[in-house]
């Protein structure tokens, strides 16, 4: 249930040792894109060291790893499996890529649909063992399909809804694509409100100026919370399996709901 | 043969390493008035930890934590074919 996840760069120490400072939610450790081929033993022994050395409560930490049929795979597994992280990020996912993954580690998996086929297996790949969220590829997906990305994000509406309703039947969280322009916080806000109203549940971002925004946007409103709290209160008062508030009917997926916006409000202090 | 990590990015340091009769260590640092030795314990602490004695060190430091120095230092030995399993 995080708001922001941030990528950082797996070979950067003057990230990796500040990364409790970004406020985001969750912090993704890259060794895929970040990472050049002549330095990816260099991060993993890095990562590996610093977090034998360093640990951290109040951050989720996640590895992104090289792909399922890249030559890094397995080695970025064997090094990390054993380190206090919450799990990886499995880019170019497919099924038969989370079974491998599977078969080496526990860890939660958060899978990267980042190609038209993953996007048509998207329900499959939810149903995986030990998946905890769908993350938006959408600068892969949107070269494979060949087409340009936009501001108004028209080109990705069908894969962030699908992608939402996919993690929402499975309870999952639902994480959108970062907004590459890391220099323009209007088109980073428009663009955030964009998956939130489609009903993703959370945004990557791939700089540290982007976390504030994202965590205000993903978080419950002040309106929202209040009107939670009189939900979940007169929820609480009756016996009725429904009941009217304000003139509308509150039943219990409204009432569920409710109780997640006041559990979220209390994890993130609102 | 000699082999390299790390960079001259502020927090690394670029770790070399080469072969050597003996055991040498030449750290050139920002901060070498108050952290050389300790930066100097932790290139011995490492080497002792894997069991080497005999190498030549130069580290090149931008004021890196003991973990850089450490993994650095360790892929620059993985990479000339030490074992460090």
């Amino acid at each position: 249930m995080s708001r922001s996840y941030l990528f950082i760069p797996g070979n950067t120490p003057s990230m990796i040792q500040n990364l409790d400072v970004f406020e985001s939610d969750a912090i993704i450790i890259d060794f895929e894109d970040s990472v050049s081929s002549f330095d990816k033993d260099s991060a993993r022994i890095l990562i590996k060291n610093f977090l034998k050395k360093y640990s951290y409560n109040e951050v989720e930490i996640y590895i992104r790893i090289n792909s399922a049929d890249s030559m890094y795979f397995l080695e970025d597994v064997k090094v990390t499996k054993d380190l206090d992280i919450f799990g990886y990020v499995l880019p170019k996912a497919s099924v038969e890529a989370i079974k491998e993954l599977n078969k080496l580690t526990d860890k939660a998996i958060i899978p990267i649909i980042e190609s038209p086929m993953a996007l048509l297996k998207v329900e499959d790949i939810a149903k995986e063992k030990n998946v905890v969220a769908l993350l938006l590829g959408a600068e892969d997906y949107t070269k494979e399909l060949g087409i340009k990305r936009t501001l108004e994000a028209v080109e990705i509406l069908y894969a962030r809804s699908i992608i939402a309703i996919t993690a929402n039947a499975y309870n999952l969280d639902s994480i959108d694509t970062p907004y590459t322009n890391k220099e323009d916080e209007e088109g980073l806000l428009i663009d955030a409100n964009n998956a939130l109203n489609l009903g993703l549940t959370s945004k990557s971002s791939i700089h540290p100026n982007q976390v504030d925004i994202i965590n205000q946007v993903f978080a419950p409103s002040e309106s929202e919370i209040l009107e939670a709290k009189r939900i979940v209160k007169k929820s609480e008062e009756t016996d009725k399996g429904a009941f009217s508030l304000d003139g509308k009917m509150i039943d219990l997926p409204v009432i569920e709901k409710a109780k997640k916006v006041l559990e979220k409000a209390k994890k993130y202090n609102l | 043969m000699k082999t390299s990590a790390g960079s001259l990015e502020s927090s690394d340091c670029l770790i070399t390493v080469s072969d050597s009769s003996e055991l040498k260590i030449v750290i050139e640092s920002v901060v070498l008035e108050q952290f050389g030795d300790q930066i100097r314990e932790v290139i011995i602490q490492t080497l002792s930890d894997h069991n080497i004695n005999k190498i030549h060190v130069q580290c090149l430091d931008k004021g890196a934590l003991d973990y850089t120095i450490k993994s650095r230092l360790e892929t620059a030995l993985k990479r000339r074919g030490e074992n460090l399993e």
